[in-house]
C-alpha cells in the first residue's frame, strides 16, 4: 500500500533507439486504448537521448503538445527474462483507432505503475501459493495447494452436490482466463451456483435491450460522435470511459452534437455538454423511467416518432408473437415474469399503453424526478423534432448509473424510446452500452439452468443468486477468482458477517502439518455446514483473501501472459507479454487447468495461452465478439491465433470477423447494420452469418416495442426513498480510481489524489448538518432491506418487493461506512455519492440487497443514508492530499 | 518527430505547439546558467503529516536558477503574473498568483503566493489565461479538460494528466519574489533543467 506523501520526479529516462517496442492495450476501462511498451535493458545504462537519433521515438526533446513526452509515473523498471529492464508505457501515437490523437486517461496513462516491481508499493503482489495452517497464511508450493484444493472440492461435489461448488470470477479479464474458468465451472464442474464479479446471479444485464433486440454493445466508438442529438443515461463518460469522451464524443458537441446528460452529478463531461449547447436532466435516483416514458410521450403525442423506421423495423402484433422457439411463448420477457406485463401488439398498442399512464405526464414526471419540466419538452424536442421534413440522427447510450437504478423498468423504457426516435441500426443512429469492463468473456461451457432451485410459477427457472444461496449455508466451497466477491455486492456488511460464520468461525480449521489432515480438516468443515474458500487473485484482498479463504493462488495478470480481448465497440486486440511475472504466480488459465487436471477432468493440457485461446475460437462463433476467423486465417498462412491477431497492433479488428474471398480478414464496424450488404452469396467457407449481423437480435430480426410499467418498481422505490433526515446514497467510480483500487492503492499520486473514500455532497445538506469540507462522516443506515432466503412465493405477486416484505423474507439490516466531506456544488441536492468499492470504506453496504425481481440483478444505485460529523479528517487543514474543489469546472 | 496532426473538426484542439521555440534551440544551458543567473541549491522542505507528527522532509536537492519574479506588494489577489522559469525554452511559461487563501508552499504573510508552470502534464496543453478565482484552480485544459488545484500543490481536481501542475518554488526576501525550483517534470521535458 502506498502513503499519500508523493514526491514527483523532475526526470525520466528516454528508451534509446533500438529499444524493443511491444503492442499492448490498457487493461482498465471498456475502451482499451491502444499502448506502445518500449523496454531496453538496465544493464549498461544505455537510455536515449534528448535528439531525435537517439531515442525511440525519433523526436526532438521537448516534444511537441500531444507528443510522445513520457511522465515519471509511465515509466518503470520490470525483470524480463530474469533480467532488470525499463519499460516506458505511452499511449500509442501512431494508432488509427480507438485513442486517435495518441490521448489516453490518467488511469492507462500511468499504467507503467501496475507492472511489479519490489521498490513500489507493488511490492506486495502475491508470489507464491498461501495456506491458511494454524490461522496464518503461509507460503506452500503449488502441488501442495493444488492437491489439497482439487480433492477438497471433489468431495464436496460428490457429497454435497455440484452446486454446493460455487464459482464466483470475474467476467472481462481476458478470453483465455475466462474461457478456461467457465469450461472448469459450467462444462465440467456443471454447478449453477456460478455467477460474474458485477451479479449476483448470472444474468443479462440489460434486460430490456435483450427484449427490444439490442446487443449491449452493437455501436462503433464513430456513431456517438456523428450522432446529431445523444442521450447519455447513468454515466459521465468523461469520468469513466475518457477517451470515448475526449476522441468521440467531446468532438461531436463540437461539430454541433445536443448531448443530454441524465445524471445526478454534474461532473466535467455534464458541464461541457450544458456549457456547449447541451442539457442536464439531474433526475434523482431511481426515477428514470418516469423521465424516459414523459420523452416518449411528448414525442408520440407531437407525432415527431420516425414512422418510417418504425413500420419496417418494429414488430406488429404477429411479429410480437411470432418465431418458432423465440415467440411469445417462450422470449426472455415470459421466462422473467407475469404475461402480458411487457408484450404489445407493436408501435400503435404501445403507444396507447403509454398515453393511458397518467404518470407519464411530463408535469408528474418532472415533479417526482425533481426536474424543471422545460427539460422533458426540450430533450423530446431535440431527439425527435423532425427539422425540414429529416429527423435528427440521435443516438442513445446507457450505464450502470440507469441499468442499476431499475434494472428491467429502465431497460424497457429506453429501449422504447430509442425505438421511437429510430435508435439502433444505423451510421449515428445507435443505441447500446458505454460499458465498464472490457469484454474479455468467452465461454466454455453451458449455464446449468435446470439445476437451479429458484424458480418463479409458471416461468423458467432463474440462474442461481449466489448471495442469497451462500447466505442460506448451500455453499461449502466458493473458488472465488478476481473479485472482492463482498464489497462488490449490496448490503455487504451482512454478508461478511455470514462469510465470517462459516468460514473462520467454524470450528474445523487447519491446525496441522499433515497434508491428508489438512484435507480432511477442510473436509470436515464442509460437511458440518461450514465453508471452503479458495481464491486466485494478484494482490491478497481484504476480506475474502485476507480472512476468509483457506488456500491462496497468485494470478499473473496484464503484461506477464499474452492475452485477448475486446473493447466496447468490439475490437479484438492482443495484450503481449513484456515481463516476467512475480515470483511463482501463474495465470488463471494455468491454475484452473492444473485444478481441472487434478479433478480427473479432460481437456485442460494446454501448453500456454495461444493453445487456450485457439480451443475458445470456435466458441466464440456468432458472438459479438467472433474471432474464430482469424484462427482460420492464422492456420492457413502457418501461424498462431496469438501472432495473427498481434498482426493488427493497437488497431486491432472489429468482431465478428470475416474472412473475404482473398484470404484477407475484415472486421464488424456496427451490429444491427441495416445499410451493410453482406456478400449476396451467403457466407462462405467456415464464416458464420447471423441476423444480428443486419437485422437486430429478435425472433424475427425487428425490434419489440415493450411496455415498462412503473408499477413493477414504484413500490420499492415508495419504500425507499429518504424518510426524515435521510438522503438518497448512491455510488459510482471517480475518474482517477479505477474499481477497487487494486492498483491505484498502490500508486503513490492517486493515494495522494483519493486517500480515502469520500462522501459527495450538496453545500445545503452539509449547512443543515454543520459539516463543512474535510470532515470525517459517518454514513449510516438502520434500514437496509436484505434478502433472508431466495425469493418465496406461490403467485406472480409475491415476488414483487411488497409481496417479500408480507412474507416476511426481508430483514433490515444495519450498515455503517466513514468518509471525508466534500462539500460541493457538483451534486444534486438531497443526494450523496461515494466511491462504490474502497475496499475499506464499502459504499455498497449502504445499497438493499433485494435484487429486481424480474431480472435478479441488484440496483446497486439507490439506497438511503443519515449522515453525520464524526471528527475531522487529516485532509481538512492540510495541503498535500486531497482536492475540495468541484469537479464542474470548464 | 511523431507529430499529430489535427482533423480539421476538432475545434478545441490546438495546433502543435512549442510556443514557437524550436526543440533545443532556445534553451538556455546549465553553462550559460551558471555564467549569467548565478546558481542557488535549494533544499525544499516539505510538511508531511499533520498535527504532532508533522515534521519537515527534503523533497529534493537540484540547481535551478534563483530568478526574481515579482514584488510582493505589487500583487492583487486572483490576477496572475507571468513569467518563464527554469529558462527561456520551451514550455517555460509560468503563472504567479496570490490566492487570497493559503495554499501549500504558498509564500508572503497569508501563505497564498503560488507560482505554476503553465502547460498541462497531461497531453501539453496551454492552460494560460485559465485560472479561476472562484475555486483557486487551472484548467479546465482545453484539450481533455484537467484542471488543477492551486491550494493543494497543484494537484489534479479532475482530468486526465499524469501528475500535478509543476509547483514553482518560490522564496520571498523582503518585498521580492524569487523563483527558485521546480516540483514535478515540466510537459515536454525529460529533464527540467535539460530541456
Amino acid at each position: 500500500m502506498s502513503t499519500p506523501y508523493y514526491i514527483p520526479e523532475t526526470n525520466v529516462p528516454l528508451p534509446p533507439k533500438g529499444a524493443d517496442v511491444i503492442t499492448t492495450a490498457c487493461d482498465y476501462c471498456i475502451v482499451a486504448c491502444g499502448y506502445k511498451v518500449y523496454r531496453w535493458p538496465v544493464a549498461g545504462g544505455r537510455d536515449g537521448g534528448p535528439k531525435a537519433d537517439q531515442n525511440a521515438f525519433g523526436a526532438d526533446f521537448p516534444v511537441e503538445t500531444l507528443g510522445p513526452w513520457v511522465a515519471p509515473n509511465q515509466h518503470n523498471i520490470v525483470l524480463h527474462n530474469g533480467k532488470p529492464h525499463h519499460v516506458v508505457i505511452i499511449p500509442d501515437k501512431d494508432t488509427k483507432f480507438v485513442n486517435t490523437d495518441g490521448d489516453s486517461s490518467l488511469r492507462g496513462g500511468c499504467i507503467a505503475q501496475k507492472c511489479y516491481n519490489p521498490q513500489t508499493p507493488t511490492r506486495d503482489r502475491l508470489k507464491s501459493p498461501l495456506m491458511r495452517i494454524y490461522g496464518i497464511l503461509q507460503p506452500v508450493p503449488w502441488d501442495f495447494a493444488l492437491d489439497v484444493a482439487a480433492e477438497v472440492g471433489n468431495h464436496v461435489r460428490t457429497n454435497h452436490g455440484s452446486n454446493a461448488y460455487g464459482v464466483k470470477t470475474y467476467s472481462y479479464q481476458f478470453i483465455e482466463n475466462t474461457y478456461a474458468i467457465t469450461k472448469y465451472a459450467l462444462r465440467h464442474i456443471n454447478t449453477a451456483n456460478f455467477t460474474f464479479h458485477d451479479t449476483p446471479s448470472d444474468v443479462s444485464s440489460t434486460p430490456g435491450f435483450r427484449d427490444a433486440g439490442f446487443d449491449n454493445f452493437g455501436p462503433a466508438y464513430e456513431d456517438w460522435m456523428n450522432a446529431e442529438t445523444l442521450l447519455v443515461c447513468g454515466t459521465d463518460p468523461y469520468e469513466t470511459k475518457t477517451i470515448l469522451w475526449t476522441q468521440w464524443i467531446m468532438k461531436g458537441i463540437q461539430r454541433g452534437q445536443k448531448c443530454i446528460m441524465m445524471n445526478p452529478r454534474r461532473t466535467a463531461g455534464v458541464a461541457y455538454a450544458e456549457n456547449n449547447g447541451g442539457l442536464w436532466l439531474d433526475v434523482d435516483l431511481g426515477t428514470d423511467l418516469l423521465v424516459v416514458n414523459a420523452i416518449a410521450r411528448v414525442i408520440v403525442e407531437n407525432g415527431w416518432q420516425d414512422a418510417k423506421w418504425i413500420e419496417k423495423w418494429v414488430n406488429n402484433k404477429w411479429g410480437s408473437s411470432s418465431g418458432f422457439g423465440q415467440g411469445t411463448r417462450n422470449t426472455p420477457w415470459q421466462w422473467r415474469t407475469t404475461w402480458g406485463k411487457f408484450q404489445t401488439k407493436g408501435f400503435d398498442d404501445w403507444k396507447k399503453w403509454l398515453l393511458a399512464q397518467d404518470e407519464f405526464k411530463p408535469e408528474h414526471a418532472a415533479k417526482v424526478a425533481g426536474i424543471d419540466v422545460k427539460k422533458i419538452y426540450t430533450a423530446a424536442e431535440w431527439m425527435a423534432k423532425p427539422v425540414k421534413g429529416k429527423h435528427p440522427k440521435t443516438s442513445i447510450m446507457i450505464e450502470k448509473g440507469f441499468y442499476w437504478s431499475n434494472n428491467t423498468g429502465n431497460t424497457q423504457a429506453i429501449s422504447a424510446l430509442a425505438i421511437a426516435v429510430g435508435a439502433g441500426g444505423r451510421p449515428g443512429q445507435v443505441v447500446g452500452r458505454a460499458g465498464g469492463h472490457q469484454r474479455g468473456g468467452q465461454r466454455g461451457g453451458k449455464y446449468p439452468r435446470n439445476k437451479s432451485p429458484m424458480k418463479v410459477p409458471g416461468r423458467r427457472r432463474r440462474a442461481l443468486d449466489t448471495d442469497t444461496w451462500t447466505m442460506s449455508g448451500h455453499t461449502r466451497f466458493a473458488h472465488v477468482i478476481g473479485t472482492t466477491w463482498i464489497q462488490s455486492m449490496c448490503g455487504s456488511q451482512q454478508l461478511a458477517k455470514r462469510f465470517e460464520e462459516l468460514t473462520v468461525a467454524n470450528p474445523h480449521q487447519v491446525r496441522s502439518y499433515d497434508k491428508q489432515d489438512i484435507i480432511d480438516t477442510l473436509k470436515r468443515r464442509a460437511d458440518s455446514g461450514g465453508m471452503v474458500v479458495i481464491n486466485q487473485d494478484i494482490y491478497l484482498v481484504d476480506p475474502i483473501g485476507n480472512r476468509y479463504a483457506d488456500i491462496i493462488f497468485p494470478a499473473a495478470t496484464w503484461g506477464e501472459d499474452t492475452f485477448m480481448r475486446a473493447n466496447g465497440e468490439r475490437r479484438l486486440r492482443l495484450y503481449n507479454r513484456f515481463y516476467d511475472p512475480p515470483g511463482e504466480a501463474k495465470p488463471d488459465w494455468w491454475i484452473i487447468a492444473e485444478l481441472g487436471k487434478r479433478m480427473g477432468f479432460d481437456g485442460f493440457d494446454w501448453k500456454n495461452s495461444n493453445d487456450v485461446a485457439e480451443e475458445s475460437a470456435r466458441f466464440s462463433r456468432g458472438s459479438r465478439k467472433d474471432f474464430n476467423m482469424i484462427k482460420v486465417a492464422a492456420h492457413r498462412e502457418g501461424k498462431t491465433l496469438h501472432q495473427k491477431l498481434g498482426e493488427f497492433g493497437t488497431n486491432g479488428i472489429q468482431g465478428p470477423v470475416f474472412m473475404k474471398g482473398d484470404g484477407s480478414l475484415e472486421g464488424t464496424k456496427r451490429l444491427h447494420d441495416t445499410t451493410r450488404k453482406l456478400d449476396p452469396e451467403g457466407p462462405q467457407g467456415a464464416n458464420l452469418f447471423n441476423k444480428k449481423l443486419t437485422h437486430f437480435n429478435s425472433q424475427t430480426g425487428r425490434c419489440n416495442i415493450q411496455k415498462s410499467p412503473w408499477s413493477l418498481f414504484s413500490d420499492y422505490w415508495e419504500w425507499m426513498k429518504p424518510k426524515g433526515t435521510e438522503l438518497w446514497c448512491t455510488s459510482g467510480r471517480t475518474n482517477e480510481r479505477w474499481q477497487s483500487g487494486f492498483d491505484d492503492r498502490r500508486r503513490p499520486y492517486i493515494v495522494q489524489r483519493w486517500p480515502d473514500n469520500y462522501v459527495e455532497m450538496h453545500p445545503d445538506d452539509a449547512k443543515a448538518r454543520g459539516i463543512e469540507n474535510g470532515d470525517m462522516l459517518m454514513v449510516y443506515s438502520d434500514r437496509v432491506p436484505s434478502l433472508k432466503e431466495t425469493t418465496l412465493g406461490v403467485e406472480g405477486s409475491d415476488y414483487s418487493f411488497t409481496g417479500q416484505m408480507k412474507a416476511g423474507n426481508v430483514e433490515l439490516t444495519r450498515a455503517a461506512v466513514t468518509g471525508v466531506a466534500m462539500v460541493t456544488r457538483h451534486i444534486k441536492k438531497g443526494i450523496i455519492y461515494m466511491d462504490f468499492l474502497h475496499t475499506s470504506q464499502p459504499a455498497n453496504a449502504l445499497e438493499g440487497r433485494i435484487v429486481d425481481w424480474i431480472s435478479g440483478n441488484y440496483n446497486y444505485k439507490m439506497g438511503v443514508a443519515e449522515v453525520k460529523k464524526i471528527g475531522e479528517s487529516p485532509y481538512k487543514k492540510t495541503f498535500r492530499s486531497m482536492s475540495f474543489a468541484p469537479r464542474d469546472i470548464i | 518527430m511523431t507529430h499529430r496532426t489535427q482533423t480539421p473538426d476538432s475545434v478545441a484542439s490546438q495546433p502543435p505547439s512549442k510556443k514557437d521555440r524550436p526543440a533545443g534551440k532556445c534553451l538556455l544551458s546549465r553553462r550559460n546558467f551558471l555564467f549569467t543567473s548565478g546558481v542557488a541549491t535549494a533544499t525544499v522542505m516539505v510538511t508531511v503529516g499533520s498535527g504532532a507528527s508533522a515534521h519537515e522532509i527534503p523533497a529534493m536537492v537540484a540547481t535551478y536558477p534563483r530568478k526574481k519574479i515579482a514584488k510582493l506588494s505589487a500583487l492583487k489577489d486572483d490576477e496572475p503574473l507571468d513569467f518563464e522559469y527554469p529558462d527561456e525554452g520551451a514550455y517555460a511559461q509560468s503563472m504567479l498568483v496570490k490566492l487570497g487563501t493559503e495554499a501549500g508552499g504558498g509564500v508572503g504573510p497569508r501563505k497564498d503566493v503560488v507560482a505554476f508552470n503553465n502547460f498541462c502534464t497531461h497531453q501539453g496543453g496551454d492552460l494560460a489565461g485559465t485560472y479561476k478565482a472562484d475555486t483557486k484552480s487551472m484548467g479546465a485544459c482545453p484539450l481533455h479538460l484537467s484542471t488543477y488545484d492551486l491550494t493543494r500543490h497543484g494537484i489534479l481536481i479532475s482530468g486526465q494528466a499524469y501528475q500535478s501542475l509543476p509547483q514553482v518554488l518560490l522564496e520571498l526576501k523582503g518585498d521580492d519574489i524569487y523563483a527558485v525550483g521546480v516540483f514535478g517534470l515540466i510537459f515536454g521535458r525529460y529533464d527540467n533543467l535539460q530541456g
